[in-house]
C-alpha cells in the first residue's frame, strides 16, 4: 500500500515527467551527443570515430577558429555593453511620461518584430558606400565609409545592427524595472536636496540592478548565439573580420562535413557562455550585496 | 499524346545519335526494366529554366512508365550539396540527384554513389559513352574505368560585353573585345565613368559576393598564367609565382587601371551578374546568361539587344582557358537495385531529347556532343557558336574532395587582397596554409 505522502509525490512527478522528457530529448540530449561527437571525426556518410582530443587540439592550431573566437568576444562585449546601455538611456528617455511617448515605444519596439531576414538585407543596402547611412553622414564632412568591406568597421556595423535591433526589447525590460521603483523613493530625495543625476546614481541604478543583471546575461547570450547577422550582412568577412564561433561551427558541420570539430568548437562556445554567466553572476550578486 | 511533329523530331534526333555515334538509340521508347512498382527520389537544384525542363522530363517518364514514381524535390543551387550531405547522414538521402562536378569527388572518395551502367543509358560500351562528350567533362565522371556520373548541362564562362557602352566610348565590340588582361585592363578604363569616387559605371568587374564566384573568374586566370592549385603530393601551390601573378592579374583591374570598385555591387546570389544587368558594369565574366534572365532584368537591353558574349580575356586558339563547370546525374550507392535500373532508365528517357531541353533552357550548354549541335534550332540561337566555343575551351575546377575548403580560403584571400589592400603573397600564403591543413586532415579522417 502506498502511503499519501508517497502518492502525492508520484503524482507530482507524473506530471513533471513529459517536461523532463522534453528536456532529455530535445535539449539535455542534443548537449550530451554533442560533447560526445566533438571526440569524434565524423563527416555525416561514416560512421563516428574516436579520435580524443584531437578535434579540440587541432582548432587551437587553427588561426580561422582563432580569429572567430577573437571575434566573438568582441562581438559579445560590444554588443552587450551598448545594448543595455541603449537600452536603459531608452527606458529613461520613455520614462520622462512625456506626450506621444507611447508611440515612440512602439515604433522602436517594430525593430525587434521585423523579420531578421529583412533586417539583414535593408541594412546591407543602408551600409552600401553609396547608401543612405553614408549619405546622411555626407552633410557632416564624412566621406565615403565602407562599413561592410574594410575591415576594421564591418565588426563594428555589425554590432550597431545588433544594437539598432535589440535595444528596444531590453528598453521594455528596464522600462518595467523603472515604473517598479516606489514614487516615494524620488520624493524623498527630492526633499533631501539630491539633484538628477544623484538620484539616478543612487537609487535608480541600485534599485534597476536586478533589470540590469538580466538585460546583460539574456544581451550577453543572445550575441554568443548570433548567426544571421554576420552571416547574411558581411558572410563572415572581408577576411575573417566577421566570422564568428556560430558561423564557423555551421561552416565546419555542414559545409566541410566535419560534424565531430563543429562539435569540439560548439562546445568551446558552451564553455564561453558558462564562463560569462558566472563571472556576470558573480559580480552582480556582489553588487547587489554592496548595494543592499 | 504524341504530336506528329514531336514524332518526327524525336526520330531524327534518334536516328542522328545512332548514325554519328553507332551508339543505341536515346528513344523514349525504351521500356523500364522492370514492372514492379518503384517510388524514386530526386533531387535537383533550382533554376528557372532548367529545373522545370528536368521535372516535365521525369514526368513525362512517369507517365509513360506508370510503375514508377518519382518524388521530385529542389534546392538553392548553393544549398543542394549541402542537403545532400544531411542526406546520407539521417539516411534521407535521394536515390538519385544532380550534383555539381566539382562535388564529384567528394561523393566519390566516400564510395556514395555508384558506377553507371553505360549500357543501360544507350551506350554501347564506356569508349562510346566517353567518346559522346568533350574529354575535360567526363574526367570527373569517369573514376577507375567506369562512368560514375552522366554528364549534362555543361557550360564556359564567357565574358559579356555591353556594346551600346563600347560605341559610346568609340569601341568597336567585335575588333576592340579584349583578347588579353592587359587589354581587357585598358578597355575597361576606357568604358570607367567616375564622379569623385563613385563609380558611375565600372569598366569591368569581378564577382565579390560568393566563394564559388571567386573560384569561376580566378581559376582560368590561374591556368592561363601557368599556375597549378596542387602539387602532385597534393600541396596547395597557388602562393607560388604563378598564383601571385594570376591574383595580381585579378587585382589590376581596381589596383591599376581603376576600373572596378570591389566594394561597390548590388550582385546578389544567385544573380552575380546583375551589376552587368542594370548597366552599372560594361563588362562581366559569367556563364552564358539566357534572355529571359536579361528580359527580367533590363528590357531594354534585351529587346534592343545590345549584348554580346565574346570569349573570356586570355582565351587563345591553342590552349582551353575559360572556366567551364557543370552538372552530372548520379546514383545514390544505398539506394536498391531495383531503383537504381529505374534510375538509370529514366536519364536515359531525360536525355533522349536533347533539342527541346535546349529550346527549354538556352543558351546552357549541353554535356554530350551527339544530338543537338546540329539542329537547326540550336543553331540559330544568337552568338551560339561563341557559347559553346566557350564550353569546349573550358579548363575545369580543381578536382579534390576539399572543394569547398579551397573555394572559402580563396574567397578570403580575394577579399583580403582587393577590399582591403593585403599584400597578394601574404593573402595567398594564408589561404595555401588553410588548404593544406584542410587536405591534412581530410587525409587523417
Amino acid at each position: 500500500m502506498i502511503s499519501y505522502r508517497w502518492r502525492i509525490r508520484l503524482w507530482g512527478m507524473a506530471f513533471v515527467a513529459p517536461t523532463i522528457a522534453y528536456f532529455l530529448v530535445f535539449k539535455y540530449g542534443p548537449m550530451l551527443w554533442a560533447m560526445g561527437l566533438s571526440f569524434t571525426s565524423y563527416d555525416m556518410m561514416k560512421p563516428p570515430r574516436w579520435v580524443g582530443l584531437e578535434n579540440y587540439a587541432s582548432i587551437v592550431r587553427d588561426p580561422i577558429f582563432r580569429a572567430a573566437l577573437l571575434n566573438t568576444l568582441v562581438y559579445i562585449a560590444g554588443s552587450t555593453v551598448f545594448i543595455t546601455l541603449m537600452a536603459l538611456g531608452l527606458a529613461l528617455a520613455i520614462n520622462t511620461r512625456g506626450r506621444g511617448r507611447r508611440v515612440c515605444m512602439s515604433g522602436m519596439f517594430l525593430t525587434n518584430i521585423m523579420p531578421i531576414l529583412a533586417v539583414c538585407l535593408v541594412w546591407r543596402f543602408l551600409f552600401h558606400p553609396h547608401g543612405l547611412v553614408n549619405q546622411l553622414l555626407r552633410p557632416l564632412g564624412f566621406g565615403r565609409i565602407d562599413w561592410l568591406t574594410d575591415s576594421t568597421l564591418a565588426m563594428p556595423a555589425i554590432i550597431l545592427v545588433t544594437v539598432w535591433r535589440f535595444a528596444p526589447y531590453f528598453m521594455v525590460v528596464f522600462l518595467a524595472g523603472l515604473l517598479a521603483i516606489p514614487p516615494e523613493y524620488y520624493e524623498a530625495a527630492e526633499i533631501d536636496g539630491a539633484d538628477v543625476l544623484r538620484r539616478f546614481r543612487h537609487l535608480t541604478l541600485p534599485l534597476l540592478m536586478p533589470v540590469t543583471f538580466f538585460v546583460v546575461v539574456v544581451a550577453a547570450l543572445l550575441s554568443a548565439r548570433i548567426f544571421l547577422m554576420p552571416y547574411i550582412i558581411t558572410g563572415g568577412g572581408p577576411g575573417n573580420a566577421t566570422r564568428v564561433l556560430s558561423m564557423l561551427i555551421y561552416e565546419t558541420g555542414f559545409s566541410y562535413m566535419k560534424m565531430g570539430r563543429a562539435a569540439a568548437i560548439s562546445v568551446v562556445l558552451f564553455a564561453i557562455v558558462m564562463v560569462l554567466t558566472v563571472v556576470q553572476m558573480k559580480l552582480f550578486t556582489r553588487g547587489e550585496e554592496d548595494y543592499a | 499524346m504524341t504530336t506528329r511533329r514531336e514524332f518526327l523530331r524525336r526520330t531524327t534526333v534518334g536516328a542522328a545519335a545512332v548514325g554519328v555515334l553507332g551508339a543505341p538509340a536515346f528513344g523514349a521508347a525504351q521500356g523500364a526494366p522492370t514492372r514492379t512498382p518503384v517510388k524514386l527520389t530526386f533531387w535537383t537544384w533550382e533554376n528557372p529554366q532548367q529545373r522545370p525542363w528536368l521535372k516535365k522530363r521525369i514526368d513525362q517518364y512517369t507517365q509513360q512508365h506508370p510503375n514508377v514514381s518519382v518524388e521530385f524535390q529542389y534546392f538553392a543551387f548553393s544549398d543542394l550539396g549541402k542537403k545532400v550531405s544531411v542526406g546520407y547522414a539521417t539516411g534521407t538521402a535521394p536515390d538519385g540527384y544532380t550534383t555539381g562536378d566539382w562535388l564529384m569527388p567528394t561523393w566519390l572518395t566516400r564510395k556514395l554513389i555508384v558506377p553507371l551502367d553505360v549500357q543501360q543509358l544507350g551506350y554501347a560500351s564506356l569508349d562510346a559513352f566517353r567518346d559522346d562528350h568533350a574529354p575535360a567533362f567526363v574526367a570527373g565522371a569517369i573514376h577507375e574505368g567506369k562512368a560514375y556520373g552522366y554528364p549534362l548541362w555543361f557550360y564556359g564562362v564567357l565574358n559579356h560585353v555591353n556594346t551600346k557602352q563600347f560605341k559610346e566610348v568609340g569601341l568597336d565590340p567585335v575588333k576592340d573585345q579584349p583578347k588579353t588582361w592587359t587589354e581587357l585592363g585598358e578597355v575597361a578604363k576606357r568604358l570607367t565613368i567616375k564622379q569623385g569616387n563613385k563609380f558611375t559605371r565600372q569598366g569591368f568587374k569581378f564577382a565579390m559576393h560568393a566563394a564559388q564566384w571567386t573560384m569561376i573568374q580566378f581559376n582560368p586566370i590561374v591556368s592561363q598564367v601557368g599556375g597549378q592549385w596542387f602539387d602532385a603530393s597534393g600541396r596547395c601551390t597557388i602562393n607560388n609565382e604563378a598564383g601571385v601573378k594570376a591574383m595580381t592579374i585579378r587585382a589590376s583591374l581596381a589596383r591599376q587601371y581603376g576600373a572596378e570598385d570591389p566594394a561597390d555591387s548590388i550582385a546578389t546570389f544567385p544573380l552575380p551578374q546583375m551589376d552587368w544587368l542594370k548597366e552599372r558594369c560594361a563588362m562581366f565574366s559569367c556563364h552564358p546568361i539566357p534572355p529571359a534572365a536579361i528580359k527580367s532584368q533590363n528590357p531594354v537591353m534585351e529587346s534592343e539587344g545590345y549584348f554580346l558574349p565574346v570569349q573570356m580575356a586570355g582565351v587563345t586558339p591553342d590552349k582551353r582557358y575559360t572556366t567551364c563547370y557543370g552538372f552530372n546525374f548520379v546514383v545514390n550507392a544505398r539506394a536498391p537495385k531495383a531503383k537504381q535500373e529505374a534510375l538509370h532508365d529514366m536519364y536515359r528517357f531525360v536525355m533522349s531529347d536533347l533539342v527541346d531541353c535546349w529550346e527549354a533552357t538556352a543558351p546552357f550548354t549541353l554535356a554530350r556532343k551527339s544530338g543537338w549541335t546540329d539542329d537547326p534550332r540550336v543553331k540559330s540561337f544568337p552568338h551560339v557558336q561563341e557559347i559553346i566555343k566557350a564550353k569546349d575551351n573550358g579548363v575545369f575546377f580543381p578536382r579534390t574532395p576539399i572543394w569547398t575548403e579551397l573555394a572559402d580560403a580563396m574567397h578570403r584571400a580575394a577579399q583580403k587582397v582587393m577590399l582591403n589592400n593585403a599584400d597578394i603573397k601574404t593573402a595567398l600564403d594564408e589561404a595555401a596554409a588553410e588548404v593544406d591543413r584542410a587536405t591534412a586532415e581530410f587525409k587523417k579522417s
